[in-house]
């Protein structure tokens, strides 16, 4: 009842919105660090030149996976205590707007063409589709176990997601709303990265210690890239967070409990070298220009930053409790 | 409150809604269409999980103080099962395969194997055994060489891995061995090394005293004393009912050990003691299976999954050892694609290795069917730790740091 009249004053409120409909901003590319926090609620904005705390954003309990919108004048940030994506305006550093969400969201992806935000829900074993404008669930596709990592495809028209308990990722129909094909990966899949060529997907999982590479068009794991750092146990490398440069050359895998991030060849699959970052390493991001990387210590309590070039750490920075994971505006 | 937030705030979020069209409509053609819907099909095959418990099972009597008060109320692990099965139910559609769990309740040690083997006569082939120590032997003879597993969910005694050593069982929950291993390393870890070790009178105490003595030798503590324990206010038993007395020995301790199945005499040991120090074993810092706090390794996910299936109960180590058996049979069925018995046995006790929540994968020693797991050091409301310890060191698997490793093991069903 109390959330169909949430639903109810958010419509309302867009309705509202709709007439007051003011010019967009251009993006200001300030370069500006967010992090989130699971455990201090909050974000911290910190100036990437000062490497200063420059704001602090209380939000819903428990911020995790954040998204900009195209023109990074909104910040989504999952929050999985609360059950909502809070929506900050990025000018005035302030929360705006809650979507309302299955339980306990984690990870998400947005495809604004489509208005559409795709949640997992993991104690409902479903993918939600949130419709942006409406505010509401329209769809739960059912998944496997324990659904986690979320990405949609640039044409829109697909959707991934990994399902960590029962070992698999699933293709699903975006608009149809229904799983179209099924593939197993190793134990405990977690998050995604693309190919810029669209042929391949990248999928961490956490267990198995490994990146697994599917084939999109075949819908098959067709090689696995497998991680030890020198001086590390094996138990303890548990990849979870990946990003790859805008060219497809260099992608970069944090290693969890094994607190290194490392730097792999995409085309030759072959690791270059380990970083050392932080404990429980999950999130990462690029800054735009790809001269830097962001690495968020869950069980350190600060983001390392690092040079690309060198491959060398350059600064950590204490942040709050339990961050989560980094995002870049530019 | 949210709705108060969200208010004001509405139309400044629509207005950024209107301008968002850009960002997908330069689309790359690359993308690969998804193939049509496929149209599901009934399940074609059956997957059969049978559970055993004995009624009466003195472990799960509930533990009251002299007052009547019920401090523990143990309960058959079944729950733990059920949310195995529920996680399996969105495989439904890729394996083509039903899972059932089926619960068969019997009246006391002795009718677990007739049950078992009936049964199995009637093609099942995985059980989940929550049964005591006494049901096992014949169990075992009844069993022996036919196409099952039986999965012992609840008993950690050391010698159905050792005396008894048979190839049908897979022993999930962990054995005493294990347990104490885990506990010992923490000590060792913390240069807590001189032990203090009170046993109580029942044959599972003295058995809990030997496995711990065992790790404290091979983990290098020293015990420095060994007072046997008599529970009760006889005044003329002083010497062996009062814990400080008990504890009034030269030398000096850092750490006091208790073994008490009962979870009697343990309740008046912390802060009864001559000196002040903590108490391990039975009480205070205990090793488990599992532990309803443990926060790590996706277990908040499995934690509330298991209260909510079990009415606000919290996860118990045998509760996760039958989720665990439940979670390997179903994945043997994934990743062989088949519900084929010997397949799925092959990749059980084979190569596979599955995630317990609790960090490092779990999977099957060859030669004892014991299942390698971390052991969660736990206070009452903390997991202090995750045993193996960092810094004890294993040659193949650091799991393999806790209980009988290969070349100690008496039981080599490997060979």
């Amino acid at each position: 009842m109390v959330l169909m009249m949430l639903r109810l004053i958010v419509a309302l409120g867009l309705i509202l919105g709709s007439a007051l409909a003011a010019a967009p901003a251009a993006a200001k590319d300030t370069g500006l660090i967010y992090v989130s926090n699971e455990k201090s609620n909050n974000i911290l904005v910190i100036d990437p030149k000062t490497y200063k705390i420059v704001n602090d954003i209380a939000v819903s309990r428990r911020p995790r996976d954040m998204h900009f919108n195209a023109g990074h004048t909104k910040l989504y940030v999952a929050c999985g205590d609360d059950d909502v994506i809070d929506v900050l305006d990025v000018a005035s550093g302030k929360v705006v707007g809650k979507l309302v969400t299955g339980s306990s969201p984690e990870t998400f992806a947005m495809d604004e063409a489509r208005r559409r935000v795709y949640v997992s829900d993991e104690e409902a074993s479903s993918l939600a589709v949130i419709n942006m404008d409406k505010n509401i669930i329209e769809k739960e596709v059912p998944t496997g176990a324990e659904p986690e990592g979320v990405m949609v495809s640039k044409d829109g028209k697909t959707v991934y997601v990994t399902s960590e308990v029962s070992d698999l990722v699933h293709e699903i129909d975006a608009d149809g709303g229904y799983v179209t094909r099924d593939v197993v990966v190793g134990t405990r899949p977690r998050r995604f990265a693309a190919t810029p060529d669209g042929k391949e997907l990248w999928v961490s999982t956490e267990m198995a210690g490994e990146v697994d590479i599917i084939d999109r068009k075949k819908f098959a794991v067709t090689g696995k890239i497998d991680f030890l750092p020198p001086g590390m146990r094996q138990s303890d490398v548990t990849p979870v967070g990946l990003v790859m440069t805008k060219d497809g050359k260099t992608a970069y895998v944090t290693l969890g409990h094994a607190a290194h991030v490392a730097v792999v060849d995409v085309p030759t699959r072959k690791v270059l070298g380990y970083i050392l970052v932080g404990r429980r390493s999950w999130g990462i991001t690029l800054s735009g220009d790809e001269r830097t990387l962001y690495v968020a210590n869950g069980l350190g309590d600060d983001i390392t930053i690092i040079d690309t070039a060198s491959r060398k750490p350059i600064i950590s920075i204490p942040v709050g409790r339990v961050p989560w994971g980094v995002v870049v505006d530019e | 409150m949210s709705s108060a937030a969200g208010l004001g705030a509405l139309p400044r979020l629509a207005a950024l809604w209107l301008l968002g069209f850009t960002w997908a409509a330069a689309a790359a053609a690359q993308e690969v269409p998804a193939p049509a819907r496929p149209t599901p099909a009934p399940p074609q095959h059956h997957m059969k999980i049978v559970f055993v418990q004995v009624d009466g099972d003195r472990r799960y009597e509930p533990i009251v103080a002299s007052d009547r008060i019920v401090l523990k109320k143990p309960e058959h692990p079944f729950a733990g099962a059920q949310v195995g099965i529920d996680d399996a139910a969105p495989l439904r559609r890729i394996l083509n395969t039903d899972f059932a769990l089926d619960r068969i309740a019997v009246k006391s040690p002795a009718d677990v194997a007739p049950a078992i083997k009936q049964a199995a006569d009637a093609g099942t082939h995985f059980f989940l055994v929550d049964a005591p120590t006494a049901a096992y032997a014949a169990l075992a003879a009844a069993m022996h060489g036919r196409n099952v597993l039986l999965f012992n969910v609840s008993e950690p005694d050391d010698a159905l891995r050792r005396r008894l050593c048979a190839g049908e069982f897979v022993h999930v929950y962990p054995s005493r061995a294990q347990l104490m291993d885990g506990l010992v390393q923490y000590v060792v870890s913390r240069r807590w090394t001189n032990l203090l070790e009170l046993q109580g009178p029942s044959p599972a105490d003295a058995a809990m005293a030997a496995a711990f003595e065992y790790s404290a030798k091979k983990f290098g503590a020293h015990i420095v004393a060994q007072q046997k324990f008599e529970p009760g206010t006889d005044p003329r038993q002083r010497e062996h009912n009062d814990p400080a007395l008990l504890s009034a020995i030269n030398r000096d301790f850092d750490v006091v050990f208790v073994a008490d199945s009962d979870f009697d005499f343990v309740r008046t040991v912390p802060y009864h003691l001559l000196r002040p120090r903590p108490v391990i074993g039975s009480i205070d810092l205990r090793p488990v299976a599992w532990h309803w706090t443990w926060d790590h390794n996706g277990a908040p996910q499995v934690n509330s999954r298991f209260e909510k299936k079990a009415n606000g109960r919290h996860m118990a180590g045998a509760d996760w050892a039958a989720w665990v058996a439940v979670t390997m049979i179903v994945q043997a069925v994934l990743h062989t694609r088949s519900t084929d018995f010997a397949k799925d046995r092959a990749f059980i006790l084979g190569n596979g290795s599955f995630d317990g929540d609790k960090g490092l994968a779990v999977s099957v020693r060859p030669w004892d069917h014991q299942v390698r797991q971390a052991v969660l050091l736990a206070a009452p409301y903390e997991v202090v730790a995750s045993a193996p310890i960092e810094g004890f060191l294993h040659r193949t698997n650091e799991l393999d740091t806790l209980g009988d490793d290969q070349p100690e093991s008496t039981c080599h069903l490997d060979h």
